[in-house]
């Protein structure tokens, strides 16, 4: 009974020797990219996973109203128009703000982009009575952009957007709706007839406007996209065959798939392999990004951190240096959220170094010996977008700290399970009596930089203040930015923000990401931005 | 597996004093057994001993001095990812490593011993009840059972604990029922209960001594399977949490680090597979000590 | 032999019902909110309430389980939290993924088993026979993960002649029978046929040095039966069990291989299932544990009916 089925087996295998298929992928223009994530992220139009979602299939497969400029090296990443050629905030009311839309642009299913589909867009997640409605799109995009509240049609090319309070920051926070085809989820909510059902087909066959298009999903292995040739902007019209996206979780995974030939691009290689990566004939490709990897401090009642000698002392305590060691080279030394140079830099009178003696005379005056250590839990991820090598940069942490009598305990968590946390609180049961969370975030708009950190009106749930962390001084000082719509007032009112920021310092600001990715020499016409996102659409390969 | 080595065990002898000296004369004459049995106890002693033998603190480490090859200079096993000694890591891991893989075949050995001889001596429907929802647990694979509760629970070393010893309280739970039910109807349990003898004085004269014999010998065979196991579970992030030194979670930590120091990155794995093969080695020994007849 | 096997069937009906509780009561132990990963953290307590009923969490728990059971019998495992996909199809995709990896493993467990053990059992006591055993004993005892991830330091970063993981260029959904994809079997199925290898040779050995002590068979070589003969004969009598133990070992491997598929980013049901834990995703968890408990399950049943039928002195 098991005899033939074992000689199956070795008739299959041994057959397979001897057909051996010619290989016509390597002629082929094709990119194939490993991620960090361990999932491809979601593909309906508002990515999970971080910024590498976005990175991946938001920026690639959709479009939004405002774009990120991401054609320099060395300028700062600005806001650009995308779908919306122009915008202006109504003067009489500044919660009403008009968008005027590019009028040739297409969806990949063939229908036309207009101000219905941006009120349909934003009806997806604001509006629960609507039929396409999605809550599970809601988490990673409300918080983003927290005060658009609804949007109307005013003419075929134009949109009224309404936020709850007057805000100079929304055609910022913009860049994260991205605009996904209402025609073509229609058809699969007709093909479906569910509304659940629909999203889940409309992910497996996704239609939005940007410059690539889903050819091929497979969940967890990999999507594949070709040129979008009908791109709006011809610019940005892609010379790739196509463009393959591989998540592999594990950094010596990716590092072992470059330097193998299985992919030709690498997020986040493994820095002890650098040197190596380098000396067989790869590119490196960094640029210190608008990111922070910190604590964020608690301070909720009975919190240590309280103090602010405690606070000042943790950042004091620590060797940067040191800390760039280990991710080899990798990394930025922060001196507050945003560096020198910045428009929002300001002058903090509390300067960021390493300075033992100091730390160690903040912590005595506290009243923390080594016999009598502060303990400290934070919880952290062991992997997530953005989070650098957590358990290593924590664990080296927790040894430095110790110097300055802090006993650190680390509560290592899942990154999607830490993500939400993040905005549920440190007093929620979820913060395991966290005194601190790590996880790391971008600040390439003041709302995710500075905003959402210091107000009042941000505590959780609302969105990822997650210490409690603000009084009326920081929400006076936010309101004036918000209010101020000529852009320098605005930046020096978000300077005098962001040097309070660093004296009160509600975080130990830990390092910046310089965002290294690995690339094959054949692949031409990188740009790697000073952001956390990066243009595809113009490289080639030769 | 567990079949197999039942009918052997039940085959073996009501045992007696004389037959105890026997068995251990015949496994110090092992030699294979007595290098194992060697192994773990230096292993043992290592481990209790662990403040005094290791060369420096496991805990304490400079980046400078990270990933630095076996036989470096004051650092004998090289360090690892952030510049902790290897070889002190490895000692104080052996703390936290043999804990997670002898506890939970003890607990069980405690719990399913009990229950299988509760199940076997009461016979009847509390047998079956009993037996039926062992039989529920034992059909679902070891590293399954123990991944999933271990993942429900959340990552701990309790938690790990607490699964492992449910994983291995079926197994042994048979073996003592099996072994029970064959010698509650033998003669002299017959004999003793004519005589007038209480339940609890048959299980306690007459069971226990029969029965842990062989339930022992297959519980040390379990263990190199709970030290894989336990270790397993750290290395997936479930068991034993950072900075702890444990050799599944070193294993783990260290594997960014097969291209700079892959030989460093190993050693934990290779404690654990010594660990494992040492107590494979003495169960056997001790089996065919104790199969032999008198 | 009819009589047992119908037995067994029935017998194992009550065991698949307790599986498939204790998968339900796994998943549901585990504290925090099922929803915790997609709940907007700013939703309204309406939307809470409307999503709870959506997902069926606002019943009660004997509800709950009769609800999913009644759907996982039609085939219908619910829909990942995190994803928004059906449950029933990750798995399906995943089953096929690990099968793959896992019958390639026995079978070159079996044969590696049966080789040292029949060495083994047939020069019983013999250096060649110490050799086997340490073979067979070094099989049960090594932590497969770091045997594989030896094997990857070895063979992929030294070397550099195999992938040290994934599922191949096109990922699984375009595996095909081919060199290059097989050169990515070839390190995760090496490293977990050791398991079965050392079992498998173990239980043959034992086999083997007992059928060629029986009187029967020292009466055979004494009448003058060829080395042959007695082989044939040592083959027949071993066949029933060491196939019933890899079979056995199969149902292990596919409900283990959680370890090997981390290690070689296989995607598999252990990739599944570890997404799952981490993710905190409970249909699917509940869904990837109740396919494999239940593989194990029947497989165990096929074994054993299998089994009786050929070695009729097995009567239970």
């Amino acid at each position: 009974m098991r005899q033939p089925k074992r000689i199956t087996v070795a008739a299959l295998l041994a057959s397979s020797f001897l057909t051996l298929p010619v290989s016509a992928v390597a002629q082929d223009k094709i990119l194939r990219i490993g991620m960090t994530a361990a999932d491809i992220p979601r593909t309906l139009g508002q990515p999970d996973q971080g910024f590498e979602g976005n990175r991946f299939t938001g920026i690639t497969i959709y479009d939004s109203l405002t774009e990120w400029d991401l054609s320099s090296e060395t300028e700062p990443s600005v806001v650009i128009p995308g779908l919306a050629t122009a915008w202006e905030v109504n003067p009489d009311d500044t919660t009403r703000w008009t968008f005027t839309l590019r009028e040739d642009v297409t969806f990949h299913d063939g229908s036309p982009f207009n101000a219905e589909a941006v009120v349909w867009n934003v009806q997806k997640v604001l509006d629960e009575d609507a039929p396409h409605f999605d809550a599970s799109q809601v988490g990673v995009t409300a918080s983003r952009m927290p005060t658009l509240r609804s949007a109307s049609v005013i003419d075929e090319f134009t949109v009224e957007l309404v936020t709850s309070e007057p805000d100079s920051f929304l055609p910022i926070n913009l860049t994260n709706l991205f605009m996904a085809s209402p025609t073509h989820w229609q058809a699969k909510f007709e093909e479906t007839g569910s509304a659940e059902a629909a999203w889940s087909a409309f992910a497996a066959d996704p239609s939005g406007s940007g410059p690539f298009r889903v050819t091929s999903f497979v969940p967890r292995e990999r999507l594949e996209m070709v040129p979008n040739e009908n791109y709006w902007n011809p610019d940005r019209i892609s010379t790739l065959d196509g463009v393959v996206l591989v998540p592999m979780p594990e950094a010596n995974a990716r590092t072992a798939a470059l330097l193998s030939g299985q992919v030709d691009w690498i997020e986040a290689p493994a820095p002890d392999a650098m040197p190596q990566i380098e000396a067989r004939g790869f590119t490196i490709h960094s640029n210190p990004q608008p990111h922070v990897w910190p604590w964020q401090l608690s301070f909720a009642e009975g919190s240590p951190w309280l103090d602010q000698r405690v606070r000042h002392a943790a950042n004091l305590c620590f060797d940067r240096d040191e800390l760039s060691i280990l991710l080899g080279g990798m990394m930025g030394s922060p001196v507050g959220s945003y560096e020198p140079g910045h428009p929002w830099f300001g002058n903090p009178s509390f300067e960021i170094r390493y300075d033992l003696d100091e730390a160690q005379r903040l912590m005595t005056e506290a009243g923390f010996s080594a016999d009598n250590p502060l303990q400290i839990r934070v919880q952290t991820s062991a992997s997530g977008s953005g989070q650098m090598q957590p358990i290593p940069m924590n664990e080296y942490l927790q040894q430095a700290l110790r110097a300055c009598y802090f006993d650190v305990e680390l509560d290592v968590i899942e990154w999607n399970t830490l993500f939400t946390n993040w905005r549920r609180g440190a007093t929620d049961p979820s913060a395991n009596n966290a005194d601190a969370i790590n996880v790391t975030f971008s600040t390439m708009d003041p709302f995710f930089g500075m905003v959402r950190f210091t107000s009042t009106q941000t505590f959780p749930p609302v969105s990822n203040n997650w210490g409690y962390f603000g009084n009326d001084e920081f929400d006076a000082l936010i309101e004036t930015a918000r209010t101020t719509f000529d852009d320098d007032a605005r930046d020096d009112a978000l300077a005098a923000l962001h040097s309070r920021i660093v004296e009160e310092a509600p975080f130990v600001w830990v390092a910046h990401d310089s965002g290294p990715r690995a690339m094959a020499p054949n692949v031409t016409g990188v740009v790697q931005p000073r952001s956390w996102f990066i243009d595809i659409a113009p490289m080639g390969m030769e | 597996m567990a079949d197999q080595t039942l009918d052997t065990l039940i085959l073996a002898p009501a045992r007696s004093a004389g037959y105890w000296q026997n068995v251990g004369a015949r496994l110090l004459r092992d030699k294979t057994a007595m290098a194992a049995g060697s192994v773990l106890l230096l292993l043992t002693l290592a481990a209790i001993f662990a403040p005094i033998i290791a060369p420096m603190d496991p805990l304490e480490g400079r980046l400078i001095n990270r990933l630095q090859p076996i036989g470096s200079d004051g650092h004998l096993l090289g360090t690892d990812e952030l510049g902790r000694d290897m070889l002190s890591r490895l000692i104080w891991g052996a703390r936290l490593s043999l804990l997670m893989g002898v506890t939970p075949v003890v607990m069980a050995f405690i719990l399913g011993s009990a229950i299988g001889i509760i199940a076997g001596y009461a016979g009847g429907w509390t047998n079956t009840l009993i037996m039926r929802t062992v039989d529920v647990f034992y059909a679902f694979p070891s590293v399954l059972l123990a991944v999933a509760l271990s993942g429900a629970l959340g990552a701990g070393l309790g938690n790990a604990l607490l699964s492992l010893t449910v994983v291995f309280i079926p197994p042994i739970a048979r073996v003592a029922e099996s072994v029970t039910t064959r010698l509650r109807s033998s003669d002299f349990i017959e004999a003793a209960r004519a005589s007038g003898a209480g339940a609890l004085t048959i299980v306690r004269v007459h069971v226990l001594g029969n029965v842990l014999g062989p339930i022992f010998v297959y519980a040390t065979s379990l263990i190199a399977v709970s030290m894989i196991l336990a270790s397993g579970l750290s290395f997936l992030g479930l068991g034993v949490r950072p900075p702890n030194p444990e050799w599944g979670l070193m294993l783990n930590t260290l594997r960014t680090a097969i291209y700079v120091q892959p030989w460093v990155a190993a050693l934990p794995g290779l404690m654990i597979f010594m660990v494992s093969i040492s107590f494979n080695m003495l169960s056997d020994g001790l089996r065919s000590a104790m199969e032999v007849r008198q | 032999m009819l009589g047992y096997s119908l037995r067994r069937i029935i017998y194992t009906i009550p065991v698949l019902l307790g599986v498939s509780l204790v998968c339900f009561a796994l998943v549901h132990i585990s504290p925090g909110d099922p929803l915790i990963s997609i709940l907007p953290a700013d939703a309204s307590v309406e939307l809470q309430d409307r999503l709870r009923v959506l997902y069926g969490f606002d019943r009660s728990y004997p509800e709950q389980f009769l609800l999913w059971l009644g759907r996982a019998l039609q085939g219908d495992l619910g829909t990942s939290i995190a994803t928004g996909r059906p449950v029933t199809a990750e798995v399906i995709n995943a089953v096929g993924n690990t099968l793959l990896l896992a019958a390639v493993a026995t079978f070159v467990g079996f044969v590696l088993g049966c080789f040292f053990g029949f060495v083994a059992g047939y020069f019983s006591n013999s250096p060649m026979d110490k050799a086997a055993s340490a073979a067979a004993v070094f099989g049960v005892s090594v932590p497969h993960y770091w045997l594989g991830m030896v094997l990857v330091i070895i063979f992929s970063a030294q070397l550099g002649w195999l992938p040290a993981s994934g599922a191949g260029p096109g990922g699984s959904s375009q595996w095909k029978l081919d060199a290059e994809h097989i050169s990515y079997l070839i390190l995760p199925a090496l490293t977990m046929s050791v398991i079965p290898m050392g079992i498998i040779a173990r239980t043959v050995r034992a086999l083997v040095a007992e059928i060629l002590a029986q009187e029967f068979v020292i009466g055979l070589r004494a009448r003058g039966l060829s080395e042959f003969g007695v082989f044939l004969h040592v083959v027949k009598n071993a066949a029933p069990t060491a196939l019933a133990v890899m079979g056995v070992q199969l149902g292990y491997l596919l409900g283990g291989s959680i370890l090997i598929e981390t290690v070689f980013s296989w995607p598999g049901t252990g990739m599944l299932l570890n997404s799952a834990i981490f993710q905190r995703d409970l249909p699917l968890l509940q869904g990837t544990i109740l396919v494999l408990a239940l593989f194990f399950v029947v497989l165990n049943l096929l074994v054993d009916i299998m089994q009786s039928a050929l070695d009729p002195r097995i009567k239970r």
